[in-house]
Order: structure tokens, then sequence, then C-alpha cells
């Protein structure tokens, strides 16, 4: 695999720029950067699941231009994601075949071609599974076995995999990695995508580092330590950029909210923290930390099985997300798509939705209240629109968030829970929304700021707690560099 | 990209609004072809005989608008209208109605009751609902005719106010009452919100199960409204009453742009929906046009209507 000065940019934004990489066969590489560091973009490039803008990619020193993930796989070239792709109605055996079963020359499944096949392949990779269970009753290490075994059996010269071990137990990533090995010595490539250091300096042969959608170098992996790649990845000269939206550390006066002992497995074990008035709690961690969890535990969308909630000295309750909002708590949450616009309404019944009740006398909506309070909202978040009545899909990125944060606005929260508020949107937009944060708790409200980007984190925030297999690893004080808050991250492994 | 943004929106205008512009040229088209079509009569004739589907797809379209379905409402009219019909044997009729109307809000309650409590998909929910109230109305009638003799009563499906007969007038009231309610209540706006993202809606503090339950409640109100019109309209009903009325009411709906998905759609526009295919029979009739053909073409209208608003969808 050769990959050829790659580019590919988004409104506003260059995810990958001119990105040069070369894979051997039979080579496992690592990729690593940051969040938004152009990962992700680099493989659905790779794979066709988005149109490149210039460069090219080399397969099999064969030019190639996928169109679809599934026109990649029939070439040979698999990605394997943290969430699996089989189907969980059907059996191992049935998955693992699928579209390349056997048939008899009535065209009649070929069973017993099909078990030996499968017979020959597991030991020859010297694993077993229970070819006739039903997937769905496989636990994630087993499930991700059967993807790596749907990709030999198809044939696959190439497996991307994407944070793999996401999900896996010790012994599971163990395993894994065996696998890994034994797929390099019948000369498969590996193209390994981690956060995690310590696992690319156990499996991975040269390690390619991006940041900002630039390439900073490919190293063998035996050239180079943890420190290095760190510093590869945050960089050196950023970490003086960060203050510019901050004013002051706020002065811890009046505790708003505590929580204790937050529970609900497997991925909240236990967190406890208090919250000032006016002060903008970070939460970093690594994917998987349980950060999006504990934002919906505090939010009431999803049931606590222990701990208590304290706003204000009193202790609540939230059996929904409808109580949170009743006593103060709003969360824009992660997946603004899914989960915080309705995308088919038009933007002001957005806006409203939440306080809809401000806008109603004696049952009836009143049209003009909710159109002025609209434009207000427009106008101070800087919203681009066409008007009040655009239907939301239509907005940009950016300005969708931006609904999904100003639609809270209105509520006059007491504690503000932004769970990536910055994803997927460019750089202004961030910006705007790292000022919209500061001066919001400069009014009063507390913010709880969730991002498994370190570097907004380090910028918006009066303090900084890291979240690691759903615990509180690390507290840190405004000021704190980037840099050490990676390590402290990296180190949880 | 500011052409392309355009375009969609210009695409949703038409698909809002596509069946008012179909409607008008087909009314336009057939005073000519017809005559006689715009005769004030005729015109009455259409209303009346879309008042009872009309009232009906009233519920329909809250419940699809919220993201449900509800196929046990013809069923709930044959039961609402044998009760209406019986119950009078014992009580005024005024009384009747009253019952029958908390009754077919029960219904409501139950279709609700187990499509958002118990996660049961809709149209399967209300198909066994539909079941078991065809049976309750088999059980009550004892599988014969039901009859009574009320003038007063019969004043509500045959009467006329001035020159216009009730049911039309009570149609009229009904779709600008609860098209109010879907514009400018809480209640409307709710089960806009949760049948286009539940999730959303609940993440905004929304009561989405409560909101979700009241909009098949409206269903199981309008379909007993309904039925009450229908028992007043024929003064006897027997339980192979309202068979595929349901199914009417769903098509008249789609028909009128209510997006299939929910989360989007109109009272105003479901009544379109509802003459448009009475008008079709209508002038079917007049023409003498075989029935058989007719459910030809209502299929196809309903196909191309549907078909429409989820290919451009799909083209999004």
């Amino acid at each position: 695999m050769k990959i050829v000065k790659l580019k590919k940019a988004f409104p506003g934004v260059i995810a990958l720029n001119e990105i040069d990489l070369e894979i051997n066969k039979g080579e496992v590489h690592a990729l690593v950067g940051e969040n938004g560091a152009g990962k992700s973009t680099l493989i659905k490039l790779v794979v066709g699941a988005y149109k490149k803008d210039s460069g090219e990619i080399y397969f099999d020193n064969q030019k190639v231009e996928f169109t679809s993930p599934a026109q990649a796989f029939q070439s040979g070239l698999s990605v394997i994601y943290q969430e699996n792709s089989l189907i969980p109605q059907l059996t191992v055996i049935q998955n693992i075949f699928l579209g390349v079963e056997h048939f008899t020359s009535l065209g009649i499944l070929d069973e017993k071609k099909i078990y030996e096949q499968y017979l020959s392949i597991t030991k020859q990779l010297g694993f077993e599974l229970p070819p006739f269970e039903k997937v769905r009753n496989l636990g994630v290490a087993e499930q991700k076995l059967v993807e790596i075994l749907k990709a030999l059996i198809h044939k696959v010269k190439f497996i991307i995999m994407d944070e793999p071990t996401a999900s896996l137990s010790e012994n599971e990533v163990e395993h894994l990695f065996r696998i890994i090995s034994e797929l390099k010595s019948n000369k498969i490539s590996v193209l390994y995508i981690t956060h995690l250091l310590g696992e690319v300096f156990k499996i991975a042969d040269r390690i390619t580092v991006l940041r900002d959608g630039k390439k900073i170098n490919t190293v063998p992996i035996k050239d180079v330590n943890r420190e290095k790649v760190v510093t590869m990845m945050v960089g050196e000269s950023l970490k003086n950029a960060y203050t510019s939206v901050f004013t002051e550390v706020k002065k811890r006066e009046k505790v708003v909210l505590q929580v204790k002992n937050l529970k609900r497995k497997p991925r909240v074990n236990g967190i406890s923290f208090e919250l000032f008035a006016g002060e903008v709690l970070g939460i970093a961690g690594l994917r998987g930390a349980g950060k999006t969890e504990l934002s919906r535990l505090l939010f009431g969308a999803d049931r606590l099985e222990d701990g208590s909630i304290i706003i204000n000295n009193k202790p609540v309750r939230f059996r929904s997300p409808l109580d949170a909002v009743n006593h103060g708590v709003s969360l824009v949450p992660e997946d603004r798509k899914k989960d915080a616009l309705i995308l088919m309404l038009e933007l002001y019944k957005n806006i409203t939705l939440p306080t809809l009740e401000q806008f109603t006398s004696k049952g009836v909506i009143l049209s003009g209240k909710e159109i002025a309070a609209t434009r207000r909202a427009i106008e101070k978040l800087d919203i681009k629109t066409s008007g009040v009545k655009q239907i939301t899909r239509y907005l940009s990125g950016g300005n969708q968030q931006k609904v999904a944060i100003s639609k809270w606005l209105q509520a006059n929260p007491i504690v503000l829970i932004m769970d990536e508020p910055t994803q997927g949107i460019d750089v202004k937009a961030k910006l705007e929304i790292y000022n919209i944060v500061r001066k919001l708790a400069e009014t009063g409200v507390c913010i709880i700021f969730i991002s498994s980007e370190v570097s907004e984190v380090v910028k918006v925030s009066d303090r900084i707690i890291v979240l690691s297999q759903g615990k509180i690893s690390a507290e840190f004080k405004h000021g704190v560099s980037q840099e050490e808050i990676m390590r402290t991250i990296l180190k949880e492994e | 990209m500011e052409k392309k943004i355009n375009l969609q929106r210009y695409l949703y205008i038409i698909n809002k609004n596509g069946i008012l512009f179909i409607f008008l040229l087909l009314c336009i088209l057939l005073s000519i072809i017809t005559p006689g079509f715009l005769s004030w009569v005729n015109i009455l004739n259409v209303l009346r005989q879309s008042s009872i589907i009309g009232i009906m797809a009233i519920g329909t379209t809250f419940v699809i608008i919220g993201g449900g379905f509800d196929i046990s409402v013809g069923s709930t009219l044959v039961l609402t209208a044998a009760m209406c019909v019986g119950l009078q044997y014992y009580m005024h009729w005024g009384l009747a109605i009253v019952l029958v109307l908390i009754m077919g809000a029960l219904i409501g309650l139950f279709n609700g009751f187990l499509a958002a409590k118990i996660h049961i998909p809709a149209i399967i929910a209300t198909l066994g609902t539909m079941t078991i109230i065809r049976g309750l109305a088999y059980l009550y009638t004892g599988g014969y005719p039901l009859y009574v003799e009320a003038p007063d009563f019969a004043f509500i499906g045959t009467g006329y106010l001035g020159p216009i007969p009730f049911p039309v007038i009570l149609l009229i009231i009904m779709v600008a009452f609860w098209q109010f309610i879907l514009e400018r209540t809480r209640l409307g706006r709710y089960t806009c919100a949760l049948g286009g993202n539940k999730e959303a809606a609940r993440l905004s503090g929304v009561q989405v199960d409560y909101y979700h339950i009241l909009t098949f409640v409206v269903g199981g109100l309008m379909a007993a409204m309904s039925g009450v019109v229908y028992a007043s309209r024929l003064l006897s009903v027997t339980p192979l009453a309202g068979q595929g009325y349901e199914l009417d009411a769903i098509a008249s709906t789609v028909i009128g742009g209510t997006s299939v998905s929910g989360g989007e759609g109109s009272v105003v526009r479901t009544l379109v929906g509802v003459l448009l295919l009475t008008i079709i029979a209508n002038v079917f009739n007049l023409m003498g046009i075989h029935i058989y053909v007719q459910y030809v073409v209502k299929g196809a209208i309903i196909l191309s209507a549907v078909g429409f608003d989820t290919y451009s969808k799909f083209r999004q």
C-alpha cells in the first residue's frame, strides 16, 4: 500500500494535507495522533467512504480508487472498526462466509465444504470459536476474532484496525496481538490505529504520527521511545497559543454541584467531584473512559446504579431528563444529529423545544414571542442561517452545534454539561464555542466541558479531571500543559 | 452549494404542498370533463361522503406525525358505533355519545400504552387491538345488526344547519380545531418533535412517553367520533361495518404529505387527501367506471404520493 500526497478538505478545515504513507507487505504499521489529527479521515479516504480531493493510492502496485468500503473489501482491503459490523442473528460460520459461501452444483449450500474450510483456517491460526453459535451470544473479543476470520476467508491482504482494543479485556488484547503476529507471518499487512502507545510498542514495526491533518513523521519503532512519540503528537510550539480565550481563573466560592460515588457499570465506576459557581470543569480521557456515560447520568438520561447528586445543598434524584431540566441541569449531547436536534424541524422549533412552557399562554404557543427569542439566539451565537424557519438539517455542522447549545441558554441552566461540543466543526466555530463557554461561566453558570481533544480542554477549563476506566485518575488546575495531560491519559494502559 | 440548498428547499415546498396543486388541478380538470361536478349539490355530497373518514383521519394524522401507526381505528369505529346505538336502549343518546367517546379515548390509551411502554411496534400493537376490538364488537352485537329509532340523534349524521349538512360542519370544525392544536399547542409541537427524533426530544426534557400515548388517545377519540357519525347516519350498525376504513384514513394522511416516518404533517392537508380519494370515487361513479378499477387507481395514488416523499428523502 502506498499513499501519495493524499488531500481532503472539508468546508473551513483541511482534514488531511498531502499525506504520504507507505506500508509494506506483512508489516504492522501503527497510526497515532490526537483526535482530529486526521486518522479516521485517512481510513475513510483509503476505503472510499469519502472522496479524496487529490492524491493517489496504490494497492498491490496498482493504482486504485475505491468508491465504497464494500468495493475495497472485495479487492482485499478490510477495516475492523471499534464497533463490529457482523450480523448478530447469524452464526459465526454464517457470518464468516457471508457472500462467499460454497454451493453444490445444484446451487444448494455446501455446508460440509464450508465447515472444512473453516476448520483448516482456524487450525492454521490456532484459535477456536464455537462455529454454530449466534454471534450475538459471543463476547466482544470473540466477535473481533470473527471479523478477522471473515476478512481472511475473503482473502484480504490488508487489514485496517481502528482502535480494536477499546472494549477488550487484558487477556483478550493479548490474544488479539498473537493473532496479529500470525497475520504478519501470513504476509498480511496491518494498519493499526490507536491512542494507546503501549500497544504500539508491543506490536508495531513502524509508526506514523499525524497532527492537525499533517504527517509529522514515519519512524521504525526501535528508533523512538514513548516520550518522543508524545512530543510528536502534541507538538512543542503550540502551548502558548492556548490561553487566548481565558480571562481569569474563577475563585472557588460557592459549591453548586456535588457528585458522590456515581456508579453505572461498566463505564462509570465511582466518580466524585465538586463544581463551583461559574467554574468550567474540563473532563478529558480516552474513548470508552466513561465521559459520555457520566454526562448522561448527571442529566438523568440513564438510571443511576449508585451514588448521589447534590445541587445547591439539596440531594436530587433524576428519573428522567425532564427532572434534570427542572433542577437546572442541561446537556448538550455528544451526537448532535442523533440526540440533540430534530433535523427535520425548523430552527425555531428546535431552539424553543426545552423551554416551550415559557412561550405558551393558557396552553397556546405565542409564535411571535417564540420567533423573537429565536432571532435573539441567532444574533447572540452568530448562527448562520437563512431565517428562523430554516429546516435545521440544512445548517452546517458548526451552526447546528450552536443551535444545540442555544436551545439550552433560554432555560437558564445552573449546570450546563457539554459533551464533545466541538466535534466535527471547523476551527473558527470551535473558537466561537470556547468564547461562549467562557462568557457563560462569567455569568455564574457551571459548565462541565467534556472533550477528547486535550488541547481544547486545557484551553477553556478552570480545572480538569482525567477519567480512565470510569474513575477519576488525575486532577489538574488551569495552566497545566496539554502534554502533561496526554501523558497522564496515555499512562493509564 | 447555495443552489443545491435552494433546490432542496424548493423540493421540500413542492413536497409539502404538492398535494394541494394536484387536488386543484384535478378539480379544474374534472369540472371541465364532468358537467355537474362543480354543482353545489355535488360539492356538498363529496364533503358529506368525506366526513366519516375525514374525522377518523385527523386522529390517524396525529398518530403518524408522532411516529406511530394505528390500524385499529376501523374496529374502534364499529365498536363505538354499535355501542352508541346499543346504549340508547338504556339512556339518553347524549349520554351514550359521551360514553362512547370516552371508550374511544380509552382504546387509544391502551394502544399508546402498548406502543410506548411495552415497546410493541405500533403497527403490531394495533393489529392485536384491532382484532380484539372487532371481536368485542361481535360479542356486543351478538353478530346481528343493531337498530335505533331516534330522530334527534339522527341529526348528527343526516341533519342540516342552513344549507350545509351537519357532519360537514362537524368535520370542518374538527379539522380547524386539531390543526390549531397541532400548530399552536405543546401537544402539537411535542408530537412533531417526538416523531422527528424521539431521543432528542427526551433529552430536551419532553415527556415523550406521555405525549406518545396522547397521540394514540387522539386517534381513538376521533375514531369514536367517526363511529358516532356513522351510527347516526345509518341508525343501524352491523359488526361487519368499518372494515378497511383505517386503510383509507392512513392513505388520506400519507397522500396529504404527512411523513410516514413521523415528524411532519398537517390536518388540513389530510383533509385534502380525504377529499381527493372521495372525488376520485365520486367521478368514477359519475362516469360509470367499475369499482374494481377504483381500487387499482387508489393504490397507485397511495404509492406515488408516498414514493415521492420517501424517494426525495433518500436523495437527500
